[in-house]
């Protein structure tokens, strides 16, 4: 294991006081906002953040690591001395159980245990359910269409019989169902966390969102999609064959079609009931003149048609 | 449980979320969400008999909203407003894809 050094993390030095670590870590709390960040590695880069202003902003935590990590580089392999069972209760300013599942190992084996944080499970004589696990998970677009079984892992805190948190790997075969749209729920019925004194399971619940499609945009039901088409095509109409996850369907190009105007095709978009639509914006693409025989076609409009596409709106 | 079983889960009724799957899911009190939502923080949220109900993008909007509370100690309005402003560039990212795709 590698040991991490934590202050490195948030670039202060080992005498931070609260208030550095605190400015610290805001500075790059706002440099590397999931939703604003230029960082490419900014969703990684926060969880480092999170995980050293967790351990350094807890007085104890501090103390802890500082006395463990004495004499250790960054990267570093690490052991922790035989001895070690520290109870440290898991709340650090506001990080979940949950969020310290994407914690390193580094951070699970040092504070890891869950202490306190039990006895909410403990209370004696108390059936409780156990509580909802939630997860997100990313499909293909093409996911959707078929309804496909997915094999999704996640890593999820377990305590073990001495209280101790352990990151475990989980791997579940999810049946996609068919028609699932992004920000969807999927309930997993007693694959939460355990209830007590055989109560039930909590139920898992799977957050759902896309991965990018090079083609296709979903947007709730509807499917977007970038139709090129040829001038002949959108000049005169035309019935052209459309890729689709499930199958092709073949769509009329109305006579007169224009570069920007969007079609409707009802019921083709994310199977459901009711489906959603399939929303093709149509752009006209120019053969290149590239041949004399093209340039002669190029010629022979510029001369027959008399056609200025500046004058429309002009007069 | 074998590790090759097949687990078939339920479609939650339509987007909708309660309360607590929302406060469960964004790791917040339910404490925390009705009073945001009384204060008229979560304007998608919606009270039907008595028992409130969520739309997907309220669980983004709940997660954001108790991360700028959390790490810049940002008061509840504050973090509605960045989140209103977050939400709103979502729409006009997805308004920009569309046109240049």
């Amino acid at each position: 294991m590698e040991f991490k050094d934590y202050y490195q993390t948030l670039g202060v030095t080992r005498d931070a006081t609260t208030a550095d670590l605190k400015k610290a870590f805001r500075k790059l709390a706002r440099k590397y906002h999931p939703d604003v960040s230029k960082e490419a590695d900014a969703e990684q880069r926060m969880r480092e953040v999170n995980e050293a202003y967790a351990v350094l902003s807890d007085p104890e935590k501090r103390a802890a690591y500082d006395e463990l990590g004495r004499g250790y580089q960054p990267g570093q392999d690490f052991r922790p001395p035989p001895d070690w069972d520290a109870g440290f209760e898991f709340s650090g300013h506001g990080f979940s159980r949950d969020e310290a599942a994407d914690f390193s190992d580094f951070f699970a084996e040092l504070f890891g245990r869950m202490g306190g944080a039990g006895t909410r499970h403990a209370r004696a004589g108390f059936r409780m359910q156990g509580e909802d696990h939630h997860a997100k998970v990313l499909l293909d677009l093409e996911d959707t269409f078929n309804g496909a079984t997915r094999q999704i892992t996640l890593r999820v805190p377990q305590t073990d019989a001495q209280g101790r948190m352990r990151l475990a790997t989980r791997t579940l075969n999810v049946k996609i169902p068919r028609g699932v749209r992004a920000g969807q729920v999927i309930r997993l019925t007693g694959q939460g966390a355990p209830g007590t004194d055989g109560a039930p399971a909590g139920d898992l619940l799977l957050e759902v969102q896309f991965k990018p499609h090079p083609r296709l945009r979903a947007d709730g039901r509807d499917l977007h999609l970038t139709l090129p088409v040829a001038p002949w095509e959108a000049a005169l109409g035309a019935v052209v064959p459309v890729d689709l996850p499930q199958g092709s369907v073949k769509v009329r190009i109305p006579e007169g079609a224009q570069s920007g105007r969007q079609l409707r095709v009802r019921g083709h978009g994310i199977p459901g009931q009711p489906p959603g639509d399939l929303l093709l914006d149509l752009q006209v693409v120019l053969p290149p003149a590239a041949t004399p025989k093209a340039r002669q076609f190029y010629e022979a409009m510029a001369r027959d048609l008399a056609f200025d596409p500046r004058d429309q709106g002009r007069a | 449980m074998r590790d090759d079983d097949i687990l078939s889960g339920s479609l939650m009724e339509d987007t909708w979320l309660t309360l607590e799957q929302v406060a469960a899911a964004c790791m917040v009190e339910p404490a925390w969400l009705t009073r945001h939502i009384e204060e008229g923080l979560f304007p998608d949220a919606e009270s039907i008999a008595g028992t409130w109900r969520f739309s997907g993008v309220s669980l983004l909007r709940a997660r954001r909203m108790r991360q700028l509370e959390r790490d810049f100690e940002a008061v509840p309005e504050l973090a509605a407003l960045v989140a209103d402003l977050l939400e709103e560039m979502d729409i006009l990212r997805a308004q920009i894809r569309r046109g240049m795709v």
